[in-house]
């Protein structure tokens, strides 16, 4: 008797104890954390979900470049959508709930949260791919920090001192695995030291990217966001020299202009002219400035956003940029986002040429190419003439407004330019957005901007 | 495992050589006289001596007596001391009942039994035998209003879905809520489609036994939460085998219709709704569209409804009158039978014992193409092999078809033909139907001409076990049990209907398979001492492994629609496979004590590690203890003669509910991720949790039990306090971290409640017995802390208001009171916050909480009566205190705000000035003037009811005309379901939570769900 009570308290401990293994299941759906990145073909798999991520609605998936836009709007936008959130943006009374910030802010973050993570775990990345990994990453990451301290900043660089101007949160390395964890409570960098950061990322990118790369970030991209980046610090030189050095590198590599504006939109793989775009597809991707840009003929919504005939009328008849408007429901809609299921423009190479343009003007130089031949690059494909001669600056800074029109710069532009929208001066609080809510209700180290409370 | 098997074989095989007999040894089982039912628990003493022991489960005793000993004293609660004579072994007793009681009843609690004089836990049971042959499709439907604190609603009336059980109260937000089935032993899963308990032929079920205080349910750990239905199946018992016929055959129809505008009143409400709105909009709205004056807004208003008339009456002549269609019966089957036809038979010997069955159970819906057909087999066999081993089989094998119909927020679904307008004829001249713009909105009729929907299911639920007698009292099991449920769900849309219109008919195929395999293993040790002490532990091993897998193909243009199945597809549009797994690896144990039957004490904790948890909360422990004192056993109580039984008993525990929680939540894991064109990213899917846990249920438990007049009257009262901590919710997290939530164990809620039931044998004559069954409970729900991502839930729908508060009960309505209608303009006005002023504008309104969708007493009263071979049982059940909100209200009781036809109360509209009423003027709201009716008050119903849930007539043959027949029994019965409901409820039926929605926080409401089933059957069974 005793012998069977021994054979069973026996089996049950080995059976417990093998069943004790059983406890750690995997997912056949997915892989963990330490799997996504044991190898160097994973960790670039991870860098291709990094930009999904990025064009997710949220960030360039439309939203940072409507929002801009909406909030530039200066009569030429008109909300007319039954969404109140975006109302509060295009009225610049923006609550602390509104949902678009806040998921702006998180996306962000997702985005920094995956190029940390690429970053950390490079070495996994076969030598000769590991710095182009590293830099896309780095791209990637300034993109987002560059959306986060253009809205978000308490006040445009050139504002205050940046240095005490209250930026973001800067988080550069993965964080503990618990999401929860206290160690994300983090207080908000200075303006300068987040300027500071999203330089250095984009200057390594720049170095190591290869000129050509697919639809994923290139050298000319990386040095046309610098050239983004130094306008809004209103170091024209910098500007000038990294404009420069993405038209020498694109146009030696293949890019180069359209022939016909209206073709350099509503795409679904990327132009010549396209730097960087956000890839839509009918399997994956979003485009929120056609969901708000477009109509219900289109398949969008039902025409949220109308361009006023204050916008229409900037542009001369002879312009084939206004040719690219459509007439809907009693009002003129911006035909770049007409069509369902294409891609968002992120950076076009002609955006380079108006930047090259204006700071060669406000420098006195001509680096690359006079003021005159630059500006003419977009105009004469406009098909506008006679080619202009002796260029002033409002005549580059209104070409600039009407190529670039509703692409998502105009918020910045206009800060910039020291412009007055809507009747506030350009540095006015309310052309920032607030910290959200949900972020300062767990974070209490998070300052709230100026004008929010 | 595998090694445990083997090394248990092996351990079994060397045991059946040891020798044992250094002492005489006697062995027996102790039986029910009445019915042969073992009698556990029963004191058994060599005659003369201090010798005893108790009979274990099956009342099998094993006993060493001195070699003198003459003969046996037998005695257990209920039945009175008998001797047997020691002239051989083994001995059967079969007992005499002494008393009129229950108390020796023996309870199912997992792992083993209880004689229910001895529980100090709270156990609810339903035998089969009252629920057998019941018209219902679920088993789950049978034990509404029978055991108190148990609560039942059906969704709908749609055949074999969704119902809710909740057994006292809700406790999870984010997890379920229903309780944990067991059958005979092992955890049934659910499916997708239906509910898991509608694959179970209930006529095979003996008992329904349901743990609900914390010390009954905690054997089952952190699943226990929402208490515990243990279903023992039927098995065969010695004696002659006997076969029993059973057929039925009945009719269904809807519990209630409501009424609707005809035709004719249908068309005069419009003309005036057109002619109040054109006013409207010239005078009230300021004529923004320019009419030349008030007549020229009503002409224009008119000549828009008459256009509509003329579109909606299709080929007939609507100022004739032509047509008058009532939709409402174009929804349901006018010919819904039901059909069982099943064949058992049990019997054996005292080593073999066998019951089997083969079922047939038919049941068309109440809803047109709305379907259920059960076909179950099953076998249960007991084998005594040797006189200490005993081993089973269960298997049972069931195939569910269904006819199912979409939710009832599809326009396909029968019940939305309410919607369309009476004035528009089914068919064309060319006798096919009519689509919109004909119709006002999509003809679901279509659906069932030119779709279809099938769901089947295949459950095969099977154990094997044995069951060893190692020493005096103590005996292993070992149990291996599978459960599987294959379902697959094939549907096909036509060119015709709306989900196949403008791609040439979709279909899909969709294939589940949930499998769950358990084995326990356990030992049971009973003994007793100085014949005062009673002892009984059970403990021991428990693992699951739980695997769903999934698939899943669709396809459009098909080429010829006869082919319908994706064979016939021209495009292979999508397609998926998933694949989940689940352990559960447990140990538990308890124990029972009992001193001079006066004391009773009890104690049991369950440790389950699962693998769903996070890495720091791997193990959870579910203890439990509770204690009872019999105070008529005390000798101060000998001389109190009419009271016969009274127990005070008392429990807490602790359980758990791991449901909320996915099979993977807690870890962090990447997915594939589509980025363009490019072959694959990976990307983060899930941010873990390493404290992921169960949600955490204390429960609080103090009643006592009374028997009067020898327990001819006996009730049971509980008081309950349940308490939720670690509720789970999306813990808040900055966004820095990557993530804006994780999942974690943060809310709180509690559940305070009472419990009664009561039985009484009202008359025990010979050929006269009445007896009455009452349970009756209070349950109230409270949300204590959120702290989530937000502190608060409120409603975002415009036609339902259920949100979740702190300090509130779960799904509180939260929302506009509605102040009826303004007797100088008919406008509908509603409360201000202030709560006295009103307003016409539905957004400047106040919201209040507006009506609480959980009841507040809930119960059951069962009269059972016989005479002379004629039974009658009648049932009537109850739920009261709660609110229904019809969220279809602002479509058809919107006094002509659209199309849609109205229900025929909307005549009562405002028409004079100085009228009372509380429905507005009629307007129809054709240039967005006015708001269009919401959610308010106005829709919020009281939804109390008392149903006569089940009467059943029958007439047994008297036995020596069946005898004459060469039969042994014959039975006649009729028996009747919902066959009628008291209530106030205006609507279809008050027991409803529309489908679609249906879930924790969202109960109470109603959105043209289908009324329940009303079922009268008759039905023959004859026993051979």
């Amino acid at each position: 008797m005793k012998k069977i009570s021994i054979y069973i308290l026996l089996a049950a401990l080995i059976g417990a104890s093998g069943c004790d293994k059983k406890l750690d299941l995997k997912n056949p759906q997915t892989i963990s954390v330490e799997d996504a990145f044991s190898t160097s073909d994973k960790v670039k798999n991870v860098l291709i979900a990094n930009y999904a991520s990025m064009g997710d609605a949220a960030l360039f998936g439309g939203d940072v470049l409507w929002m801009s836009e909406l909030m530039a709007s200066d009569g030429e936008l008109n909300w007319v959508g039954t969404f109140p959130e975006p109302r509060q943006i295009w009225s610049k009374s923006i609550l602390l709930n509104n949902s678009y910030v806040r998921d702006t802010y998180s996306q962000a973050y997702r985005v920094i949260f995956n190029s940390n993570n690429i970053i950390a775990n490079a070495d996994k990345v076969v030598a000769i791919d590991k710095a182009k990994v590293i830099a896309e990453a780095k791209f990637l990451r300034a993109m987002a920090y560059f959306e986060l301290i253009k809205y978000f900043g308490e006040k445009p660089f050139f504002a205050g001192s940046p240095a005490t101007l209250k930026g973001v949160p800067l988080i550069l390395v993965p964080g503990p695995t618990a999401p929860q964890d206290p160690f994300y409570n983090l207080p908000r960098a200075s303006v300068d030291d987040v300027y500071k950061q999203i330089i250095l990322d984009f200057t390594d990118a720049e170095t190591n990217l290869p000129p050509k790369n697919g639809f994923y970030a290139n050298k000319p991209s990386a040095s046309l966001a610098l050239a983004r980046v130094y306008l809004q610090q209103d170091k024209f030189a910098e500007a000038r020299d990294a404009a420069n050095r993405c038209i020498t590198v694109a146009t030696a590599n293949g890019f180069s202009m359209v022939s016909n504006y209206a073709n350099a939109f509503n795409n679904s793989s990327n132009t010549s002219e396209d730097l960087f775009a956000m890839q839509v597809t009918d399997q994956a991707g979003t485009n929120s400035c056609f969901t708000f840009f477009s109509t219900d003929t289109y398949g969008a919504r039902d025409g949220d956003i109308e361009v006023t005939s204050l916008h229409y009328n900037k542009y001369s008849p002879t312009d084939s940029r206004r040719n690219l408007f459509f007439f809907e429901y009693g009002e003129w809609r911006c035909g770049k986002w007409r069509d369902i299921y294409k891609n968002v423009k992120v950076m076009r190479l002609a955006e380079a040429y108006v930047t090259r343009a204006e700071c060669n003007k406000r420098m006195g130089t001509a680096v690359g190419a006079t003021v005159d031949a630059d500006l003419n690059v977009t105009r004469s494909r406009a098909g506008l003439a006679p080619a202009i001669v002796g260029a002033t600056l409002p005549q580059i800074l209104i070409e600039r407004e009407l190529e670039l029109a509703f692409e998502g710069q105009g918020l910045w532009d206009a800060k910039r330019l020291r412009l007055t929208i809507d009747g506030k001066p350009w540095n006015d609080n309310k052309l920032t957005f607030p910290i959200p809510e949900r972020e300062r209700n767990i974070n209490p180290a998070l300052e709230q901007n100026p004008g929010y409370n | 495992m595998t090694k445990l098997k083997l090394l248990l074989l092996m351990s079994l095989v060397s045991f059946a050589q040891i020798a044992v007999a250094q002492n005489k040894t006697v062995t027996g089982k102790v039986t029910d006289q009445r019915d042969g039912s073992p009698i556990i628990g029963a004191s058994i003493q060599a005659k003369g001596s201090k010798i005893g022991t108790i009979s274990g489960r099956d009342g099998e005793f094993s006993l060493s007596v001195p070699d003198n000993t003459k003969s046996l004293t037998i005695s257990a609660i209920g039945f009175g001391p008998f001797e047997v004579a020691l002239t051989g072994s083994p001995i059967q007793a079969a007992l005499k009942i002494s008393e009129v009681q229950n108390l020796d009843e023996v309870i199912v609690t997992g792992y083993g039994t209880q004689v229910k004089r001895d529980i100090t836990s709270v156990i609810a049971r339903v035998k089969g035998s009252d629920v057998q042959n019941m018209p219902v499709a679920d088993l789950s439907q049978t034990l509404q209003g029978r055991a108190a604190g148990v609560f039942v609603e059906a969704q709908n009336g749609k055949i074999g879905e969704g119902i809710k059980i909740r057994v006292r109260g809700a406790s999870s937000l984010n997890g379920s809520n229903e309780p944990l089935y067991v059958v005979d032993g092992v955890p049934i899963v659910g499916g997708v489609y239906g509910s898991a308990t509608s694959d179970i032929n209930f006529n095979d079920v003996e008992s329904f036994d349901i743990l609900k205080d914390a010390s009954a349910s905690a054997i089952y750990g952190s699943r226990a939460a929402n208490g515990v239905v243990l279903i023992t199946t039927k098995r065969g018992k010695a004696g002659k085998t006997k076969f029993t016929l059973n057929t039925q055959y009945g009719f269904q129809e809807p519990t209630n219709k409501r009424e609707f505008l005809n035709a004719q009143e249908y068309i005069d409400y419009y003309l005036e709704a057109a002619t109040n709105s054109g006013k409207y909009h010239y005078n009230r709205v300021g004529n923004t569209r320019g009419f030349a004056n008030e007549a020229a807004a009503v002409t224009s208003m008119v000549n828009f409804v008459k256009g509509r008339f003329t579109r909606y009456s299709g080929w007939s002549d609507w100022t004739k009158v032509e047509t008058n269609t009532n939709w409402q019966d174009q929804a349901f089957n006018d010919d819904a039978s039901t059909g069982l036809i099943e064949l058992s038979a049990q019997g054996g010997n005292e080593k073999n014992k066998f019951y089997v069955s083969g079922s047939i159970n038919k049941q068309d819906g109440i809803l047109i193409a709305n379907k259920f057909k059960r076909m179950s087999l099953r076998f249960n066999m007991d084998n005594q092999l040797t006189n200490w081993l005993k081993m089973g089989v269960n298997m049972s094998l069931g195939k569910t078809e269904r006819q199912r119909v979409s939710d009832d927020n599809a326009f396909n679904t029968p019940m939305q033909l309410v919607a369309l307008s009476p004035i528009t004829p089914i068919r064309n001249l060319a006798g096919e139907l009519y689509n919109t713009p004909t119709t006002t909105y999509y003809n679901g009729l279509l659906d069932v001409e030119y779709a279809q929907n099938h769901a089947n299911g295949y459950r095969n639920q099977g154990l094997i076990f044995t069951e060893s007698r190692i020493a005096k009292g103590l005996t292993l099991r070992n149990e291996l049990g599978l459960d599987m449920v294959n379902q697959s769900d094939e549907r096909f849309w036509g060119s015709k209907t709306d989900g196949g219109a403008g791609i040439g008919g979709f279909a899909w195929a969709q294939w589940f398979r949930n499998t769950r395999w358990t084995t326990n293993n356990f030992l049971n040790y009973a003994t007793s001492f100085n014949d005062a002490h009673k002892l009984d532990v059970t403990a021991g091993m428990s693992f699951e492994n739980r695997y769903d897998e999934y698939s899943y193909v669709e396809g459009q243009n098909f080429a010829d629609e006869s082919i319908q199945t994706l064979a016939g597809a021209g495009t292979i549009s999508g397609g998926t496979t998933t694949q989940e797994k689940n352990n559960l690896l447990s140990y538990f144990a308890r124990a029972n004590y009992n001193y001079n039957r006066k004391y009773l004490f009890g104690i049991t904790a369950r440790i389950d590690a699962d693998s769903r948890f996070g890495s720091n909360y791997k193990y959870g422990t579910f203890p439990s203890v509770s204690a009872g004192w019999i105070v008529t056993e005390e000798n101060f109580m000998k001389g109190i003669n009419w009271l016969s039984f009274l127990k005070i008993r008392g429990s807490y525990g602790i359980v758990g509910n791991n449901t909320g929680i996915g099979f993977y939540s807690a870890k962090a894991q990447y997915s594939s991720v589509k980025y363009g064109t490019s072959p694959g990213g990976l990307g983060i899917n899930n941010f873990g949790n390493d404290d992921l846990r169960w949600e955490k249920v204390a429960t609080t438990d103090i009643g006592f039990e009374f028997g009067l007049f020898k327990n001819r009257i006996s009730a049971e009262f509980s008081w309950y306090n349940k308490k939720t901590t670690d509720m789970l919710l999306a813990v808040p997290t900055p966004s820095p971290s990557g993530t804006r939530s994780v999942l974690g164990n943060i809310g709180e809620m509690e559940n305070k409640g009472i419990e009664l039931s009561l039985n009484t044998t009202n008359l025990a004559g010979k050929n006269l017995k009445w007896t009455t069954n009452i349970n009756i409970a209070k349950n109230k729900n409270k949300v204590l802390k959120l702290d989530g991502e937000q502190k608060e839930i409120l409603p975002t729908s415009s036609r339902f208001a259920n949100a979740v508060i702190i300090g509130q009960p779960l799904g509180v309505f939260y929302g506009v009171k509605y102040a009826g209608v303004d007797p100088a303009n008919g406008d509908p006005i509603y409360f201000n916050q202030d709560n006295k002023t009103t307003t016409n504008v539905y957004d400047a309104a106040g919201k209040f909480i507006i009506g609480d969708p959980n009841p507040d007493w809930i119960g059951g009263i069962n009269n059972t009566v016989s005479y002379n071979g004629i039974e009658l049982s009648i049932l009537f059940q109850g739920v009261f205190g709660n609110q229904v909100q019809d969220g279809a209200g602002g479509f058809m009781s919107a006094s002509g705000d659209w199309f849609d036809n109205q229900t025929r109360d909307q005549l009562n509209r405002w028409q004079n000035p100085g009228d009372i009423t509380d429905v507005p003027q009629a307007r129809l709201n054709r240039w967005g003037d006015f708001d269009s009716p919401q959610m308010s008050t106005r829709y919020v119903y009281d939804a109390s009811y008392v149903r006569l849930k089940n009467l059943t007539l029958a007439y047994n043959l008297p036995a020596n005309v069946a005898n004459k027949l060469k039969i042994s029994t014959a039975r006649f019965y009729v028996s009747g379901v919902n066959l009628h409901t008291f209530t106030k409820y205006p609507g279809w039926d008050p027991e409803v939570n529309t489908d679609y929605r249906s879930g924790n926080v969202n109960q109470g409401s109603d959105f043209y769900a289908a009324p329940q089933i009303k079922s009268i059957v008759f039905g023959l069974t004859i026993g051979l």
